[in-house]
């Protein structure tokens, strides 16, 4: 019997969400734009895999559609040259472990939740970021599991993506003599996130 | 990235700046920052008391005597940094002397 095509592009929200928006992080250098292009992405496939059926390697599937997505959108802008050119900077060269030689840890996400629970953010910001990004909540939700009105929390998460533009937080994982102290942050994080998991009702990808 | 390293504290840290331990580290960390080429410029700047506030509205000039805010947080000082991201401004701005009795606060330069 094949998977129904609804339950398994809810299963890839849940399972993919936080490496395609990774991924993107790092090809573009904007996290507006990555996390629109996953959102894009998931979009497509609601209304391609019911007719073409299931991809085998949906998680792929969906990285490359929003990939191509966020390619197209910065090629469209009038800025999009330039933002092109300081993607070729920013993106983290393919070369394995590179960047995190220093650490021993590889991982998009890992990178990710690094970034989001950086200590020059507000811990609130941090969990906030981190839900948003790697686990895909809406901004709706966080604000109701922070008890804030949604406008709060949508500012929130707005100074806390400007903070890392411009104020260089960069967007790796640490060098060994700085992992100790930051991951105690992230394992914060990951804490509230489990239990945030917990307490909410299973949501399908918006 | 250009970051502005703003060298803050207020009175009872300004006690600190006299005493030699401190001053001394300090002279180590420019020389340190120069020779790794994070130090583009630095100064200590004279207290609140020697500042004057201008402000123009209309086309008069006005001037008053004294900082534009009266609080106990002063800024003694300015280092202007290049670095890579904010992990090694923060890592330069720790380093400095500065930052064990007074504090430091780390602003991104505006640039295009």
């Amino acid at each position: 019997m094949t998977p129904e095509p609804g339950a398994a592009v809810a299963r890839a929200f849940r399972e993919e969400w936080g490496q395609i928006v990774a991924t993107l992080i790092g090809v573009t250098g904007d996290w507006d734009l990555a996390e629109e292009c996953a959102q894009d992405a998931f979009a497509l496939a609601l209304e391609r895999w019911p007719r073409d059926g299931i991809p085998r390697r949906a998680g792929a599937w969906l990285t490359t559609v929003a990939r191509n997505r966020a390619t197209d959108r910065l090629r469209r802008e009038a800025v999009g040259a330039a933002k092109l050119r300081e993607a070729a900077v920013l993106s983290p060269p393919d070369v394995p472990g590179d960047d995190d030689a220093g650490s021993g840890v590889g991982d998009d996400r890992l990178r990710l939740m690094f970034t989001c629970c950086h200590p020059a953010l507000a811990l609130e910001a941090q969990v906030a970021l981190t839900l948003r990004t790697l686990a895909g909540l809406s901004t709706a939700e966080i604000a109701r599991a922070f008890l804030v009105p949604e406008a709060t929390m949508s500012k929130r998460l707005v100074r806390a993506k400007h903070k890392i533009r411009h104020a260089g937080i960069p967007y790796r994982v640490p060098p060994a003599h700085l992992l100790p102290e930051r991951t105690t942050a992230v394992l914060g994080v990951l804490y509230l996130l489990f239990n945030e998991r917990g307490t909410r009702p299973p949501t399908a990808p918006t | 990235m250009r970051y502005m390293l703003l060298i803050c504290g207020d009175e009872s840290s300004a006690e600190h700046a006299a005493d030699d331990s401190v001053m001394a580290g300090c002279g180590g960390w420019a020389e340190e920052m120069e020779r790794r080429g994070v130090l583009q410029a630095a100064a200590g700047l004279r207290p609140p008391s020697d500042a004057t506030t201008v402000r123009v509205r209309g086309d008069r000039v006005l001037l008053s005597d004294g900082p534009f805010a009266e609080t106990k947080e002063q800024i003694g000082g300015y280092c202007l940094i290049e670095c890579a991201d904010l992990d090694e401004a923060i890592e330069v701005a720790s380093k400095h002397a500065w930052a064990k009795v007074g504090m430091i606060e780390v602003r991104p330069l505006w640039e295009p």
